[in-house]
């Protein structure tokens, strides 16, 4: 409901508002506070009582209460400091754990199915490399059999991003993993564009292949003429909207109204991102191609985050002068032939001691439920176990503006809560059960019915 | 008949051979005392406080009160866990891009060994992650491919080194999407299900003419013929030939139920026995039947989709398939997972609930049967191969990395170690 206004919605202060989505932070919040087809009547008020509370932003609670009513958390504390309503259903959790349901920084959920099968797979437009009119919103599959599988293991929330073949993919969405619809399950549209600077987008496949741009210096300058060309379009807009009004102001209609520009959704898809309303996901790995890529977005003023730098061990104490949040790894990339062994697994401890605030990401699909061990994993190269968790609950919600819905258990957020039994980045952990937006969700995936049939 | 076969075993012999005499120096690793750790031993139980003596690269003796030679170099364990090294049945690094020769769909004479790249840091990255064996397996674009090697993960060693001493031969085998899409894709047989099991047959018959032709002219020359004129040499069909006299261990890549059953029912048609499906991931299908047929799986723990034929992998396979019956082992096929397959093997604990026993046992001593070795190496037993690693935190779990990694007795991986924390081993040496 409010998403379509949220879609619809004419940037006001954009010469090519038509087009241009504005996600101001109100509509955001409203956007990610009411995004569920569940209707409110439905809700009960549930306590989950006798468990382990680890709220992200208040330390750990042992013997926990968690009041949830209205899709949101109404109370939380210990047992002896918080009033359980009368007519509350009361679910004992003891000797249980409870977390604030997981944020994946990068996934590709709901643009892929089966990965051989290209039928069913919408996970990048490689035609051209500057494709910032692509919306992942458009091909996200509400219905994709990958989504329960990743709620089973307390993942609530994902960036959905295309894949990283071209320089600007597209747009990202910040989703929900339930919903019946795409309009239930995409809270946030267009909430991110990722830049990509890995060298892998460049267009050599082989010397016969070949086509612009083949090089690093032409990934560089095609991205700077995009982005000049869309301050020129902006311009453009600007001197018409002038006229225009000048035109009407003077009352002198002898000339008739001035001709506006013809539109480019290239461009304009461009523009809230150079007037900085929204952040660039720049990607780099290795230290050459990070400079570049911050040369980049600083040339023409670009906020941003950073993403993977796997292979940028030699520069973090200028990563961390940059002020500005890593989505780190997958920590799981092989390191080069120079580096030790634990040459990534030690990056976001090492970006962590130095104060930058990291994320992590599945950078997958099917693996979008494996998420927590790659922060656990961490854990044994130097990231402190509460940070790890941490960077797949708060600071993800910080990054992507949502953390005042999202990412701890605290008085007025969203009720997306996962109840497990045991440490939330352990692999030999279960989840037991999953609420999103205060519903708890049936714990069954296509891959559980076929355990069900061939266990019997 | 079976000249070209002594002389592959000739080869394989010497091979053995030059390993033994280019191990690097026992020195002061000829005698190791690891004191108080936690031993897993994987066929006996664990032992709280335990110890474990090395003596010229063996296992010497286990338990709570070992006694060892004052000479010997002590490693106090501090408590940590000791588990046997992992052993990864099916692997295809170290071989460059040398894994598939997908010019025909039956190429039993490739030698892996002809294309082992012993300075592929692969091997040191799994190292680091604890495995101290690999099966190295040609691919899967062909029906029949080559013929492994098994490797111990000697980083830094001389290549011969690196090979698993005595290990025997196994075969990889194929089915299903990965055939059919190679040759299809180029309009050659085969392109389909029926195609890639015709191949199979047609192969398996070609080599029983083989068989028989190299029978009847044994049989002339023992009746004196001089006239009788020997068979060519044939590489293919000699190893074929002796996949059909049961010399070859053979290793089937296989996904979906009913492949599962085909092969199987090939293998009975042929005369031979099938060692162990890899991926076999709707094993949980048909669990009874292979626990019946006594055949390994060697399967993911919860990789899925990833094609059609694995849109039916669950993350309870493993556990499902164990409790009917089957060996299961959890590998690799990947560099990546090769790196923390303690990890992978954790996760049959959650899903389906193996007991800490049963999914090591899913990393050590069932892909060492898979392999053929498990009588030397996949547990912490006297007389086998002291392949053996520390733990920093608990090897089950997320949160577990080795801390050393011993083969054959000798340090080969110290976390605690500068650059790349190998002691035998200098970037640039």
């Amino acid at each position: 409901m409010i998403q379509s206004s949220v879609v619809g919605r004419q940037s006001s202060d954009s010469v090519a508002g038509r087009w241009a989505l504005a996600v101001g932070r109100i509509l955001l919040v409203l956007a990610v506070g009411f995004g569920s087809t569940a209707s409110f009547a439905q809700h009960k008020t549930l306590v989950l009582k006798g468990g382990k509370l680890l709220t992200i932003s208040h330390g750990e609670i042992e013997n926990g209460v968690l009041v949830i009513s209205a899709g949101k958390i109404a109370a939380i504390g210990a047992a002896n400091a918080v009033k359980v309503p009368k007519d509350a259903q009361v679910i004992d959790v003891t000797g249980m754990t409870v977390y604030p349901g997981l944020i994946d920084s990068e996934s590709y959920l709901g643009l892929t199915e089966i990965s051989a099968e290209g039928s069913t797979n919408d996970l990048i437009e490689t035609s051209d490399e500057i494709m910032p009119h692509m919306h992942v919103y458009d091909a996200f599959h509400a219905e994709s059999e990958l989504i329960p599988v990743a709620r089973l293991n307390g993942i609530t929330n994902a960036i959905v991003a295309p894949q990283s073949q071209d320089t600007l993919p597209g747009q990202d969405s910040f989703i929900q993993l339930d919903g019946k619809s795409a309009n239930d399950m995409l809270l946030v549209r267009d909430i991110a564009m990722p830049l990509n600077f890995t060298g892998e987008q460049r267009r050599n496949e082989s010397w016969e292949k070949r086509k612009f741009p083949q090089t690093r210096m032409g990934l560089a300058a095609q991205l700077r003429q995009a982005f000049m060309d869309a301050q020129d379009y902006s311009q453009r807009w600007a001197d018409y909207e002038r006229k225009k009004s000048d035109t009407t102001a003077k009352g002198d209609d002898r000339k008739g109204p001035p001709t506006p520009p013809k539109h480019d959704l290239k461009l304009e898809a461009l523009l809230p991102y150079l007037q900085g309303k929204k952040a660039i996901v720049l990607a780099a790995q290795e230290p050459s191609d990070l400079e570049t890529a911050v040369g980049l977005a600083r040339q023409f003023n670009l906020k941003f985050v950073l993403n993977h730098i796997s292979h940028s061990q030699s520069v973090l104490d200028y990563v961390a002068s940059l002020k500005v949040p890593v989505i780190v790894g997958p920590i799981y990339e092989d390191p080069k032939n120079y580096e030790r062994y634990d040459a990534v697994y030690k990056l976001p401890g090492e970006l962590y001691k130095r104060g930058v605030k990291i994320a992590f990401a599945s950078y997958d699909a099917h693996a979008v439920r494996n998420l927590p061990y790659a922060a656990g994993f961490a854990t044994a190269f130097g990231l402190p176990h509460d940070e790890a968790l941490k960077a797949i609950t708060l600071n993800p919600a910080e990054i992507w503006g949502v953390a005042d819905q999202l990412g701890s258990l605290d008085v007025g957020k969203t009720a997306n809560v996962v109840v497990a039994d045991g440490d939330p980045l352990d692999v030999k952990t279960d989840v037991r059960r999953v609420f999103i937006n205060g519903q708890e969700l049936p714990m069954r995936s296509r891959q559980t019915e076929l355990r069900d049939r061939y266990s019997r | 008949m079976s000249r070209v076969t002594t002389l592959i075993f000739f080869v394989v012999g010497l091979a053995s051979l030059q390993a033994l005499a280019q191990q690097p120096a026992p020195s002061s690793h000829n005698e190791v005392l690891i004191r108080n750790a936690v031993v897993m031993t994987v066929t006996h139980g664990d032992i709280q406080n335990g110890s474990v003596y090395i003596k010229d690269g063996k296992i010497a003796a286990v338990g709570k009160d070992v006694s060892a030679p004052a000479s010997a170099t002590v490693i106090d364990a501090g408590g940590k866990y000791l588990t046997p090294g992992i052993i990864d049945s099916h692997s295809h690094i170290a071989l460059d891009d040398d894994v598939n020769e997908a010019t025909s769909p039956v190429t039993p004479q490739m030698m892996m060994m002809d294309a082992f790249d012993y300075q592929d840091k692969a091997i040191y990255r799994g190292l680091a992650g604890g495995v101290t064996t690999s099966l190295l397996l040609h691919g899967s674009a062909n029906m029949i491919g080559g013929q492994a090697i098994v490797i111990k993960h000697k980083y830094g060693a001389s290549r011969d080194a690196m090979l698993f001493p005595g290990a025997p031969r196994s075969i990889k085998f194929a089915s299903g999407e990965n055939p059919k899409r190679v040759y299809g894709s180029r309009d050659q047989l085969p392109s389909t299900r029926m195609g890639n099991f015709a191949v199979q047959r047609a192969a398996l018959v070609e080599a029983q003419d083989y068989m028989r032709e190299w029978d009847d002219y044994d049989a002339k020359v023992k009746r004196g013929d001089k006239d009788a004129k020997p068979p060519r040499h044939d590489l293919k069909l000699e190893a074929l030939a002796d996949v059909l006299r049961g010399k070859l261990l053979v290793q089937i890549h296989c996904y979906r139920a009913d492949e599962l059953l085909n092969e199987m029912a090939m293998a009975k048609e042929f005369g031979y026995k099938v060692r162990a499906f890899h991926h076999a991931l709707e094993a949980y299908k048909v669990a009874d039947q292979l626990a019946a047929q006594g055949v390994a799986i060697a399967t993911f723990s919860d990789w899925w989709g990833y094609k059609q034929e694995a849109w039916d992998a669950i993350p309870w396979n493993a556990a499902i398939s164990m409790r009917k019956g089957v060996r299961v082992a959890i590998k690799s096929d990947s560099e990546d997972f090769a790196r923390r397959l303690n990890q992978e093997a954790a996760k049959t604990m959650r899903y389906g609930g193996a007991t800490e026993e049963e999914a090591l046992k899913m990393i050590t001593i069932n892909p060492a049967w898979i392999i053929g070795v498990d009588d030397r190496v996949g547990s912490i037993e006297v007389g086998k191969d002291a392949d053996l690693v520390v733990w920093d935190g608990y090897p089950l779990s997320t949160f577990g990395v080795p801390n050393k990694v011993l083969i054959d007795g000798d340090v080969y991986f110290d976390r605690s170690l500068p650059g790349f924390g190998m002691p035998h081993y200098r970037e640039g040496e």
